[in-house]
């Protein structure tokens, strides 16, 4: 049987976890921001290599400037966390570690990915120094909007899946 | 009764389904949607595959909010409670569909609002940050600028006194008029840079209208003269002598707007009228107006002429940055009133403006006109043969020598020099001096500070020695903050020989 994993997308609203979706998913983008109210559930299926596959079941939750709020219902049986920050919007990103924290300790001892969506908005040499300069520790800078990184941010989470299972 | 509806508006959406361990269903009232017999649910939607470790997890009954089940036609969304049962999961799905559209219809307008403020709040912060750069970046600029500028003026002025032939003049006199427009240069863009920054106030003193008139008369006259043009000046009766303004801001604005019509008018004439427009209590209302007869202005032109940098035609001829009407729009600004013009393409422009300006009521016009005088009043010179010993502070080797000419062509100083601001007080403690003349940027200890510990020194012979500054940091702030260290004046480079002098022999006794 197929393996099947469950991954949550988390972070504040407005940072673009449906749009990164909805790229990885469908390749498709919309400029139009609609509000994700509780949970909408997606179905990618991913090859790691030739002769495996893997089921990614993405919990797209709605966004939260309070982390510590996100319903533990929608948590359980989480196989791996994506936590999503808005670069343009310091209030999505400025208190990361600590969201971070918190997160950990809800989901404990599951591969984790950190993601800077946006970067179409910003000038490629602005982008690494914002992050080293405030400590924060980022794993993929994405663009929903073009598509840059978000295959390659998936396909590294499916693969620790993978090896850690 | 109520059973009926009870049946009708609850019973209808919620749906009881009832799975295996398995996750096989057993038995579903599809109110809702369709779940076959026999069927997985894992297969019917993504959401199912978390109930495998619903049965795995210890909690007894899990709810889920708000979760969106997209079926082939409908999207539901729907509140869901899993209850173990000792040989499956019992679900109960309640769809809310109608009631979580309208609540996400309220949660987008409250995250839009936050995010449309807070992308606000960063782009006024970056266009405020852009902003101090840019002044920043002005201030230093023209700082460097202004001592190169000051040594070329001078020995410029130096060589002037010397014997040149006929050709070595004509190049001299070419060297000093491209250094007079750098200078003016210079100045416009401090003065764009400060109006932009909004570090430029007002100064607003009782002056004479008629005097400022008479001023510009003479010195458009003249330059219009030279280009063949006629020059007009004209003022209502009604306009009184004295008003209450900034006059130095006031004759910038005219001299802008007058420059600029001689600048573009090849033949015909330029005029500077004063219009009254009407009194009230101690305000009056008129109107300037400067008109010429130049090329005019294209429509299209007419909303960006006053931008900075702009200038309508490129002629190399003209010359000038483009930033006199940009100054003259800020600075009418700074005053309440707004530029205006009224051009026709072939017979030429007006620029006018309106201004309110206070008029004192009942003040004798001889004794104000004494009180306007005292401070254009000569500074007097000393008498001949009398020597003042002068301590001169600088560390520029170019700037040293010409002050150093510029002092001795009086016959009035013995100059002593130091350059290093750390060597200033052994210096005035070792030897008397009458006055000293200092750069505020120097090696180790700056003129302000050091001004300030002679003004906290113990004898009054030291206390008091009159000290003026000179700075290439010409803005209004830092010249009051030298000001407030004790300098009796200072002086913005470049300066003129002649200020120089009388501004030294001022504080002389």
């Amino acid at each position: 049987m197929q393996s099947s994993k469950k991954i949550v997308v988390l972070g504040h609203f407005g940072v673009g976890k449906t749009s990164l979706i909805r790229r990885f998913v469908t390749d498709t983008f919309s400029d139009n921001y609609k509000v994700t109210i509780g949970v909408h559930i997606t179905k990618k299926v991913v090859e790691i290599s030739p002769d495996d596959t893997i089921s990614l079941i993405l919990w797209d939750l709605e966004g939260t400037d309070d982390i510590e709020s996100i319903r533990n219902a929608y948590l359980l049986g989480t196989h791996g966390v994506v936590f999503v920050f808005d670069i343009t919007r310091p209030s999505t990103f400025q208190h990361l570690n600590n969201d971070l924290k918190i997160v950990s300790s809800k989901i404990p001892n599951v591969p984790f990915l950190v993601v800077g969506n946006k970067t179409d908005l910003v000038a490629p040499s602005e982008l690494k120094s914002v992050f080293d300069e405030n400590n924060i520790s980022v794993d993929f800078f994405t663009s929903a909007k073009t598509g840059d990184a978000v295959n390659d941010l998936f396909s590294k989470l499916a693969n620790q899946l993978v090896s850690d299972a | 009764m109520l059973e009926k509806y009870r049946e009708q508006y609850i019973n209808r959406s919620i749906q009881f389904t009832f799975v295996d361990q398995k996750g096989i269903v057993v038995e579903s009232d599809e109110v809702l949607f369709e779940l076959k017999t026999g069927s997985s649910i894992y297969e019917f939607h993504p959401f199912f595959e978390s109930l495998g470790a619903i049965l795995e997890s210890p909690e007894e009954e899990i709810s889920f909010h708000c979760v969106h089940l997209s079926l082939e036609e409908d999207l539901l969304i729907t509140d869901i409670k899993a209850l173990k049962k000792t040989d499956g999961l019992l679900l109960i799905i309640y769809d809310l569909t109608q009631h979580y559209n309208s609540y996400q219809l309220a949660t987008q307008a409250r995250n839009e609002s936050i995010i449309k403020t807070e992308l606000t709040v960063i782009k006024n912060l970056e266009l405020e940050e852009r902003e101090l750069f840019k002044n920043r970046f002005i201030q230093n600029f023209s700082h460097e600028l202004r001592n190169p500028l000051t040594s070329i003026i001078s020995i410029a002025k130096i060589i002037g006194d010397t014997e040149l032939n006929g050709g070595q003049k004509k190049m001299l006199d070419f060297l000093m008029e491209s250094s007079d427009n750098l200078k003016l240069l210079l100045e416009d863009i401090l003065s764009i840079s400060m109006i932009a920054s909004g570090k430029l106030k007002l100064d607003v003193k009782i002056f004479s209208l008629y005097q400022l008139l008479e001023l510009l008369e003479f010195t458009y006259s003249s330059k219009a003269r030279e280009k063949g043009l006629e020059f007009m000046l004209k003022r209502n009766s009604k306009i009184p002598e004295f008003i209450e303004g900034d006059r130095l801001r006031l004759f910038q604005v005219l001299t802008n707007l007058l420059d600029n019509a001689i600048k573009y008018s090849e033949s015909g004439k330029v005029s500077l009228e004063l219009l009254f427009n009407q009194k009230r209590a101690n305000r009056i209302s008129m109107r300037f107006q400067v008109t010429d007869t130049g090329a005019g202005i294209p429509e299209e032109s007419l909303t960006t002429i006053f931008e900075s940098f702009t200038r309508l035609r490129s002629s190399e001829k003209q010359g000038g940055t483009g930033l006199g009407l940009s100054i003259v729009n800020g600075l009418l600004e700074l005053m309440g009133s707004e530029i205006k013009v009224d051009s026709t393409l072939g017979e030429g422009s007006v620029f006018y403006f309106d201004i309110v300006l206070k008029y004192p009521l009942q003040l004798a016009s001889k004794s104000l006109l004494k009180v306007a005088d005292k401070k254009q009043a000569k500074i007097k010179k000393p008498k001949e043969g009398v020597r003042f010993k002068l301590l001169l502070v600088e560390d520029d080797l170019a700037i040293q020598t010409v002050l150093f000419k510029f002092l001795m062509n009086t016959k009035h100083f013995y100059v002593d020099f130091v350059d290093d601001g750390d060597q200033v007080m052994s210096k005035i403690v070792s030897e008397q001096y009458d006055i000293i003349l200092m750069d505020v940027k120097l090696p180790n200890t700056n003129g302000d500070e050091i001004t300030r510990q002679i003004r906290n020194f113990p004898f009054k012979n030291i206390k008091d020695i009159p000290i003026v500054g000179i700075t290439a940091n010409a803005y209004e702030e830092n010249i009051k903050s030298y000001l407030n260290a004790g300098m009796n004046a200072v002086l913005s480079k470049p300066f003129e020989e002649e200020l120089l002098i009388e501004t030294i022999y001022k504080f002389l006794k």
